[in-house]
């Protein structure tokens, strides 16, 4: 009787847990279900075993778009964390202009992807696009570039897009690490003459871990479902150079109603994030403790 | 020596503000475009447009199913916010209080949600809502909102609820209350200042989100803005007089509202993120 009235109070995460159990829950198992199967969205799903993973890791252009998302979340999440902290760092020093840079970098964050995608589209396009038009202006006529029209580039230019939107983000968690740094230790370091990068790399580095943790945590996960900036810029175009998991996985889905295989895309990607997740957790974390 | 300094400070302001100034280009390109034809973008790709001309807006207003899609949208985010604060709330409150294994194994599966990318669950969610008619309506939308941002909100409410004394409750304790009259005379009147910030990362994500309207609604009537934009725009052969002004009535209200809240928007998602 006292155990369940001890326990009573679980009630009222019941609903919490019919959520969580209708949307993701039986969602991941269903997925897990179908990712053996060749269901089409209609009809009966037939059992195919591992067909489906075999044609995944078998075919080139999914193992392509496996790198793709790799390399593509590489490029954002070190050019992200590094101008973040390079933001950070800089108006950490200036109290003066800080909240208005701050806010100011924030902006882009506000807008959808959508947005963001059809901005940089016309930026990168080749037809009066913003950056010919200013290479122009400045007399660099000959680093004009089809930007997302050119394989070689398409990818640079779409990660590039990504993080002009997020930068602000992470400087302003950057911020915030700094912020719970003690300020007596700063200055006791400027009066024993530490120079500001002296202060910058042994003292604020180190004592932003979690910052790091956090923003490089942050960044992968959300970089290896990017699905939106590749839709809306290349449509996973030219000759497959931007295309990602999760292009894949709609693409099949709605492209060519392959529900089962869908699925076992979609399950790659859960171990995917997962595995990476856990091994950035461990690593980071480590890395809070030596401090 | 402090003149040397001071005068450091005034050069790396400066530098700093050039800095951001260069990475707002971009918005402010898009503000400029928008007022212009499409002669003037041939001619004048980056300068000041000629005149404040309207007809951009005016095409785009008249083809984009603008105000029903901004009405859809706020409607969805008030739904949605209301839905995660109060499933949230009420179920971090024995998260906060409790520490048994029960407790333990439930922050576990919220972590679970957290951490799964949409795209792992848009397959099944997609028939599941196709089988039980849930595709196409608002309520399936919201439904899907919902789960999406409530694992952050119980996270959030649990981490501000704990911060809440216990003293507090011990008075209506002994009062023999129910469990749920403390929560709600007690514990929900101050949980404010949370309901507000996350309200704010609410409406950001519903707002802005593409993927998920983009797959479970078909009728315009439905719409939110991102998809309104999306449609009006297209794919193929983008079109600036199009591509603009509507890129710039998609992500106004967000601004505008940014522009009032600054502060708080930028701590709150910070917050929220740093939980």
């Amino acid at each position: 009787m006292r155990t369940l009235q001890r326990y009573r109070i679980f009630l009222f995460t019941l609903p919490a847990i019919l959520v969580i159990g209708a949307f993701f829950v039986y969602p991941i198992l269903l997925s897990l279900r179908l990712s053996f199967t060749d269901f089409t969205g209609v009809g009966i799903a037939n059992d195919v075993g591992w067909k489906n993973y075999e044609r995944i890791f078998t075919r080139s252009r999914y193992l392509d778009a496996l790198t793709t998302t790799v390399v593509f979340t590489i490029m954002v999440v070190v050019v992200q964390t590094a101008l973040g902290l390079f933001f950070a760092a800089l108006l950490h020093r200036l109290p003066a202009v800080r909240n208005l840079c701050r806010a100011a970098l924030f902006t882009p964050a506000m807008m959808s992807f959508v947005i963001v995608g059809y901005v940089w589209q016309f930026i990168y396009s080749p037809f009066n696009g913003g950056l010919n038009s200013a290479l122009a202006a400045i007399g660099l006529e000959s680093l004009q570039h089809n930007w997302i029209g050119d394989p070689n580039t398409a990818l640079i230019a779409v990660a590039f897009a990504h993080i002009w939107m997020f930068t602000g983000y992470t400087t302003a968690i950057f911020l915030a690490g700094y912020a719970a740094i003690p300020s007596d230790l700063e200055e006791a370091s400027r009066l024993e003459g530490a120079s500001s990068w002296q202060r910058f790399r042994h003292i604020e580095v180190p004592l932003l871990a979690p910052s790091f943790t956090i923003n490089i945590m942050l960044s992968t996960i959300g970089t290896l479902k990017t699905f939106e900036l590749p839709f809306i810029m290349t449509r996973g175009g030219p000759d497959g150079a931007t295309r990602t998991l999760s292009l894949h996985i709609i693409d099949s889905l709605f492209g060519k109603y392959k529900f089962g295989f869908a699925s076992a895309l979609s399950i790659i990607m859960l171990i995917l994030v997962v595995l990476v997740a856990y091994v950035q957790n461990r690593y980071l974390r480590s890395r809070e403790n030596i401090t | 020596m402090k003149i040397k300094r001071r005068v450091g400070t005034w050069l790396l302001s400066a530098m700093a503000l050039i800095l951001v100034a260069f990475m707002l280009l971009p918005v402010v390109y898009m503000l400029l475009t928008s007022f212009k034809s499409g002669t003037e973008i041939t001619q004048n790709p980056l300068g000041l447009p000629a005149n404040l001309d309207f007809g951009n807006y005016i095409n785009a207003l008249s083809k984009m199913n603008y105000l029903r899609s901004v009405l859809n949208s706020i409607g969805i985010t008030l739904s949605v916010t209301v839905l995660v604060s109060f499933i949230g709330a009420l179920a971090a409150y024995p998260l906060a209080r409790r520490t048994n294994r029960l407790a333990r194994a439930l922050v576990l599966l919220m972590a679970l949600g957290l951490s799964t990318p949409n795209f792992v669950t848009i397959t099944p969610i997609y028939v599941i809502f196709r089988d039980i008619g849930l595709l196409d309506t608002y309520t399936g939308l919201i439904l899907a909102f919902t789960a999406l941002n409530l694992p952050l909100a119980v996270f959030f409410y649990t981490s501000f609820i704990r911060s809440i004394p216990i003293e507090l409750e011990e008075a209506a304790r002994l009062d023999n209350c129910s469990d749920f009259r403390i929560f709600w005379h007690v514990i929900r009147p101050l949980l404010g200042p949370a309901t507000a910030t996350l309200s704010l990362f609410v409406m950001l994500m519903v707002w802005n989100d593409f993927t998920y309207p983009l797959l479970l609604l078909t009728d315009e009537s439905k719409f939110t803005v991102m998809i309104s934009v999306y449609r009006f725009v297209g794919n193929h052969n983008l079109s600036p007089n199009d591509l603009f002004p509507a890129a710039v009535l998609g992500s106004l209200p967000l601004l505008i509202l940014f522009i009032f809240f600054q502060r708080r928007i930028v701590s709150g998602v910070t917050a929220g993120a740093v939980k």
